[in-house]
């Protein structure tokens, strides 16, 4: 703390700071907040954050010569009931490298509660803070308020400081509880340019203006270097504009872009079912450095997708580890020399590549350990798998190249910048001009089949030559399951029949990546808790190693809890166990977007022989019904064939993402498929 | 977990490999694994070899030499190669070298190559553990680990038991187990489950050995018992011993008590006069202990709340009372610690009990021994005992539900230990009763008033749903009902009366399309609230006993209002099921042409069942899910 200490009293303060009304002033919680009982727009709320305010500003250090980024946050909670006593803890990260890391300063916190007329302050000490390691790079500070009452107010409020001044952190406003009132300040000086966006599905409050700051220069006596370690890559040396003013010591004015964003009565964010990349639909603001610029000396970080193409090409992590040929040279030129056929060739090189190489499971654009090891040791990151993948498919004479992609568990950004990236895949461009994408990061993928990991992200196909493009790689039609079910009844409502399935491109891809290496016993297993089938037999799984082709699953099943035997009729729903029985969808309403991954159609063939004796009373009537915009369709026949009947029933999702506004659509359309498929089958002793 | 195919079996009989047998006795050869260990395994145990070291009562040795040949990817979790430690355990040596199928060396780890951690979980506010661990990826299968790893404890009041059955999905070629115990130090030696094992046990001057061949992989199976309720165990305790520096005595419950009592508690239970008086009000008017007792109670749950924090003697010291009363947290130990000085204060005596929560797991009473891992309340009284739960803010009081219930517990009294068992609920005491006014409409739909009552256990697994938000209440009817198609829950009730331990739910729901049309009839499920939704698997060969830790009674009956111009001609007879697991009926009576009375009833009784038994017990509950789901025809006039 010793440090930290020293550069705040040290510094020059920059700026107002206040601009927060007087009774959020940190130990000014108010007795109206301490009696309130309830949260006026949620009476069920267990807790909620009175008030929030994040202030994030640049600190210039003399002793330094050089900038720190500050954020503070000040909390200030009501907490209801002892339900809502888990928000009185609080955890924050604080990033570290091998050159510098992050530091907190300031850490305080106050409980508040109320004894008649009495106002009883109870502080938050050293014993209630725990400091943790959290991974390589982070550290994490945890703490709990003490002495809580039902009806407690709690605050508190820390610093942290870091060196790592190019990388701002994003700004969430939206929590698990809700937030009554809301004020973010971010304060950056002229030499720092960020663009920003933002995320979520609220309407973001957010005003700019300036102000002007003031720091005094002094300039460097001797060769003493820097006290302060200095940060990772992107921490710089000395401002750019030193040698300006070398040897004069001198006050310097510079202007401030201020942003301000005031928001009340922010709704909790609730997670639901088939939300595929739910950062994207939290509340919050993105800062991305675009440019510094010291006096004259102005370097670009993001400007343009050629910059950042040149930038990831020049890197020695990508742009270098493509162009590394030797560690596979002699094996490649024996997998595909002489083959002339560049689909065929690409082919041997993807197989090669997903079968030689293991995925750690660490997303990354960057190599860590680089290829040449990777390759050594058949383990790597995503880059490192498919940037080798890469460079064997240009060094085989292949048109390929790597594509950038943001994976399903970060924020999309909207413009420009490589921060926005988090792993790597590869397209390869044929001859008649179609284009394959493959990941060879996984073993049951095929081209143009990737994992949920990188369809439900956003893409980016890099060239050297600094074109890019924008991809969508959400596959263009939907997958299908065929299904298809002979089977008889007997007298006491008995039902022996025959099952066989297809499964079919993404479908398939899935079995494969859950029960692929499961055994006949697993199999059948899991299909009799499915479907709840007491008897099963003969069952057969074709093509889970057959990649490219579909999965077929055939068994043989009885059943006796599926007819109905009332009187002298009997009642069943056609598709047996295989109709669908609840709804996925239960919340009545959706604030985002319902994410499926891929769209996907159940195709169902029913044929039913039934049993002697036996006449058809009713048949469920034919019909269908559809998902507006074309987004999805249900159809359902049936008919009589030679005595038996036979049902015929598709049901198609043929947009992955459906918005919100279809919530309600779709919801309905699920109902509306049960209700369908209910429908029953009447058949009459003769 | 799944078990998998094993694609390598084909390998195996297609390579003829050359033996590349390492140093050690066991062929590091993938291949040559026999078949029976092979089937239903994730992974197989090749060799274990853990020695126990007893060198003084402040120093023991665990060697652990362990080999793993990993089948497949569900297999990686047994491929185990971390050692966790803190100010008294040191890692002294740590290593793992793995080969590939045909016991070719494809990576080595050293010490220095482990990662080193803090052992913090998500949680967890504090834990001063510390873990070495490396992240290993899989290039190929099979693949065999070796493993070996040196640990020094300064602790010696746990010593590793023996377990060579431990997991599910794996298998063991080959486990020995040795406690080398030249200075002759006190010892207990616990067997359990050796019937139907073949275990060779070896005892030689000084030295104690276990092992055992050849065990095949065992899938999981639900309703079983713990691990160690069935599969052999040894269990190991020093009658001295050291807990972070502090000498103890387990000769037996009492000593061991005692020991507890004087060197984690005593002295622990200062409180404020401030607090004392404040407590002294509060009891003033209350004329029984019981009373007295509960005010106590509800002033600690109004005061406190739990955090976990595992600090102190390994994290058996309770903080001072005097801290929980000034901060309001603790975790369990303080907690109760605190609820038990401030018992003190009114002169109402008190113990410190020891316990292991959640599934219901004994203080072994026949190995005295430090065990457990929660503390709670014991209040002796006349008749039965009162037992408290003190990291729950919302139990009631002398409540401590299917957490801690029915099990062998240590007390801890200044004069030393005693075990006792906690409270047993009986299924007589766990009720639910749902009691229903449905309305069938023409349009196939319907609209129903609930009403649930739910006492002991049963209260236990409901009370919860009123702290929802009202979002989660919807959807948990919703899901709890999900096999009503668009249920529509209304409006939701509650009413939670903590004195006598009754919870009840009033719900209205409703639903477009409850019956289903079929021509001129309307079929209808009469049982609209209690279709039971359990289903349990079938297995061919069940290897474990079942298990039904916790019987009840359910009780329903509704008034079901037919929709107008519908008729009900023959309503099905009365269905009862007897079993030795419980009992079920399902009833339904004609009140007059438009009234039907649906009545259910479904006891289960709990208690351990021979394995035999699973299949009965499935096909009874499988009857029961059928007859719960049936309908009946109204016919249109």
């Amino acid at each position: 703390m010793n440090i930290i200490t020293k550069l705040i009293l040290g510094c020059i303060l920059v700026s107002s700071i206040n601009c927060l009304a007087q009774d959020y002033k940190y130990g000014k919680v108010s007795k109206e907040e301490l009696l309130e009982q309830s949260y006026a727009l949620d009476s069920t709320a267990n807790a909620v954050v009175l008030y929030e305010s994040k202030r994030v500003y640049y600190e210039y250090n003399p002793t330094v010569r050089w900038f720190l980024l500050i954020t503070e946050v000040h909390r200030r909670v009501k907490l209801y009931n002892e339900n809502g006593f888990e928000y009185a803890s609080d955890d924050f990260l604080l990033y570290k490298n091998t050159r510098a890391n992050e530091k907190v300063s300031d850490l305080k916190g106050i409980t508040y509660s109320i004894e008649g007329d009495k106002i009883i302050k109870t502080k938050l000490k050293k014993e209630g803070i725990f400091e943790n390691e959290f991974s390589d790079n982070y550290d994490q500070i945890k703490f709990t308020m003490p002495d809580l009452k039902d009806n407690s107010v709690i605050e508190y409020k820390y610093k942290i400081i870091s060196p790592f001044v190019y990388n701002m952190d994003r700004i969430v406003l939206q929590g698990q509880i809700p937030i009554k009132k809301l004020e973010v300040k971010v304060e950056a000086p002229e030499y720092f340019n960020f663009k920003k966006f933002t995320t979520g599905y609220l309407p973001i409050n957010l005003k700019e203006s300036s102000s002007d700051g003031q720091f005094v220069y002094i300039p460097e006596r001797s060769k003493t270097v820097n006290v302060l370690k200095r940060g990772g890559g992107n921490v710089r040396g000395e401002l750019g504009f030193s040698s300006k003013y070398r040897g004069k010591q001198r006050t310097i004015d510079y202007k401030i872009k201020v942003n301000t964003i005031l928001s009340t009565d922010v709704p909790a964010f609730k997670m639901e079912a088939y939300s595929g990349n739910v950062s994207n639909y939290i509340s919050s603001v993105v800062y991305e450095l675009q440019f510094t610029k010291f006096g004259n000396s102005v370097e670009n970080y993001a400007t343009s997708w050629e910059e950042i193409i040149k930038k990831i090409y020049s890197n020695p992590n990508f742009g270098g580890e493509l162009n590394k040929t030797s560690y596979y040279k002699d094996d490649i030129q024996q997998l595909v020399g002489g083959i002339g056929d560049p689909v065929k060739k690409a082919g041997l090189i993807y197989n090669f590549v997903k079968n030689k190489m293991n995925w750690n499971g660490k997303y990354s654009v960057v190599t860590r350990g680089g290829v040449r090891k990777a390759y050594k040791e058949g383990t790597g990151n995503a880059a490192e798998i498919n940037l080798m993948l890469t460079s064997m498919l240009k060094y085989a004479g292949i048109k390929a190249n790597p594509v950038l992609v943001t994976s399903n568990t970060k924020v999309v950004s909207l413009f420009p910048t490589l921060d926005g990236f988090d792993y790597v895949i590869s397209r390869v461009k044929l001859p008649n001009g179609g284009a394959i994408y493959l990941d060879a990061t996984d073993k049951y993928g095929e081209p143009n089949i990737l994992p949920t990991r990188v369809i439900q992200g956003v893409a980016r196909i890099i060239a050297e030559t600094g074109n890019s493009q924008r991809l969508n790689l959400r596959p263009g039609k939907p997958s299908l399951n065929r299904n298809s079910i002979q089977y008889e009844i007997d007298t006491d409502g008995v039902v022996k029949g025959k099952s066989n399935t297809y499964h079919l491109d993404y479908l398939a891809h899935n079995f494969r990546d859950k029960y692929g290496i499961y055994d006949q016993e697993s199999q059948i297993k899991r299909i009799k808790e499915k479907y709840e089938i007491n008897e099963l037999t003969n069952y057969e799984v074709k093509g889970t190693t057959d990649l490219g082709k579909p999965v077929n699953e055939r068994f043989e099943f009885v059943v006796d809890d599926q007819i109905e035997v009332i009187d002298n009729e009997m009642f069943f729903s056609p598709l047996l166990f295989l109709r669908h029985k609840e709804n996925i969808f239960k919340s009545d309403d959706r604030r985002y977007p319902v994410d499926f991954g891929y769209g996907f159609s159940d195709m169902y063939m029913v044929n039913i022989k039934i049993p002697e004796g036996y006449e058809i009373a009713e048949l469920p009537e034919s019909g269908g019904f559809k998902l507006p915009e074309d987004m999805g369709s249900f159809s359902f026949n049936s008919k009589l064939v030679n005595g038996m009947i036979q049902i015929s029933v598709t049901e198609t999702i043929n947009s992955a993402v459906i918005l919100p506004q279809y919530y309600p659509a779709v919801k309905e359309y699920y109902n509306k498929i049960i209700e369908k498929q209910s429908d029953q089958v009447v058949l009459k002793k003769i | 977990m799944q078990k998998i195919i094993l694609p390598i079996l084909v390998v195996i009989t297609m390579f003829n490999f050359v033996k590349v047998s390492a140093q050690e006795e066991i062929d590091l050869n993938s291949a040559v694994i026999d078949s029976v260990l092979v089937k239903n395994a994730n992974a197989v145990v090749r060799s274990e070899e853990v020695t126990i070291e007893i060198n003084s009562v402040n120093s023991i040795t665990t060697k652990v030499k362990k080999v793993i040949t990993v089948l497949n990817k569900y297999g990686d979790r047994h491929a185990d190669s971390f050692e966790v430690f803190d100010k008294s355990r040191r890692v002294k040596k740590i290593s793992a070298i793995f080969y590939d199928h045909t016991g070719k060396e494809i990576k080595k780890y050293k010490k220095g190559d482990f990662v080193d951690r803090s052992m913090i979980n998500s949680g967890e506010l504090f834990d001063d553990t510390r873990i070495l661990y490396i992240n290993y990826t899989a290039v190929g299968y099979p693949y065999t680990m070796v493993f070996e790893s040196e640990i020094e404890n300064s602790t010696t009041a746990f010593i590793r038991p023996w377990r060579p059955v431990s997991s599910n999905y794996l298998s063991t070629q080959r486990s020995v187990y040795a406690i080398s115990n030249p200075k002759k130090l006190p010892l207990k030696i616990k067997e359990s489950n050796f019937d139907n094992y073949l275990i060779n046990n070896q005892k030689e001057e000084g030295i104690i050995t276990y092992s055992i061949v050849n065990i095949s992989a065992k899938e999981s199976e639900v309703l079983s018992p713990l691990g160690d309720d069935v599969f052999p165990l040894v269990n190991v305790a020093l009658t001295n011993f050291v807990l972070e520096g502090v000498h103890g005595s387990a000769l037996d419950w009492k000593s061991l008590g005692k020991w507890m009592y004087e060197e984690l508690l005593k002295d622990r239970d200062q409180l404020p006069q401030e607090t004392i008086d404040e407590v002294n009000k509060l009891v003033k008017g209350a004329k029984s202990k019981r009373e007295k007792a509960k005010l106590i109670y509800e002033y600690v749950q109004e005061k406190t709340r739990y955090i976990s924090v595992q600090l102190g003697i390994g994290g058996w010291m309770p903080f001072l009372a005097s801290d929980v009363d000034r901060l309001g947290y603790g975790d369990c130990k303080a907690l109760t610690n605190y609820t038990k000085a401030l018992l003190e204060s009114q002169e109402i005596p008190s113990y410190y009990t020891v316990v292991f929560a959640k599934k219901r797991k004994d203080i072994d009473p026949d190995f005295t021994s430090i065990q457990g891992n929660h503390v709670i309340l014991n209040i002796p009284e006349e008749g039965e005992d009162i037992w408290l739960e003190c990291t729950n803010q919302t139990v009631p009081f002398d409540f401590i539900g299917d957490f801690t219930d029915d099990r062998n517990v240590l007390i801890v009294k200044p004069e030393g230990g005693e075990i006792k068992r906690t409270k047993r609920y009986e299924p007589e005491e766990n009720i639910l009763r749902t009691k229903a006014t449905v309305e069938l409409n023409d349009n196939a739909s319907m609209t129903a008033t609930v009403e649930r009552i739910s006492e002991g256990l049963e209260y236990d697994w409901r009370y919860r749903n009123q702290f929802e938000t009202p979002k989660d209440q919807k959807a948990h009817y919703k899901e709890n009902w999900g096999y009503i198609n668009n249920i529509e829950i209304n409006s939701i009730k509650f009413n939670d009366n903590k004195d006598v331990v009754k919870f009840t739910e009033q719900i209205v729901v409703s639903c477009a399309n409850y019956t289903k049309k079929v021509g001129n009839r309307l079929l209808v499920t009469p049982n609209v609230f209690s279709c039971d939704q359990i289903n349990l698997p079938q297995y061919t060969n069940r290897n474990t006993p079942l298990l039904i830790s916790s019987g009840y009674v359910n009780t329903d009956e509704y008034d079901i209002n037919l929709p107008e111009g519908y008729v009900v001609n023959n309503l099905p007879k009365k269905k009862v099921l007897e079993t030795e697991f419980g009992k079920y009926t399902h009833e339904l009576e004609k009140i007059d042409d438009s009234k039907i009375k649906f009545r259910r009833y479904l006891k289960i009784i709990d208690g351990m069942y021979p394995k035999e038994k699973y299949e009965e017990y499935r096909k009874f509950r499988s009857e029961i899910k059928k007859i719960d789901k049936s309908r009946i025809v109204l016919k249109k006039l």
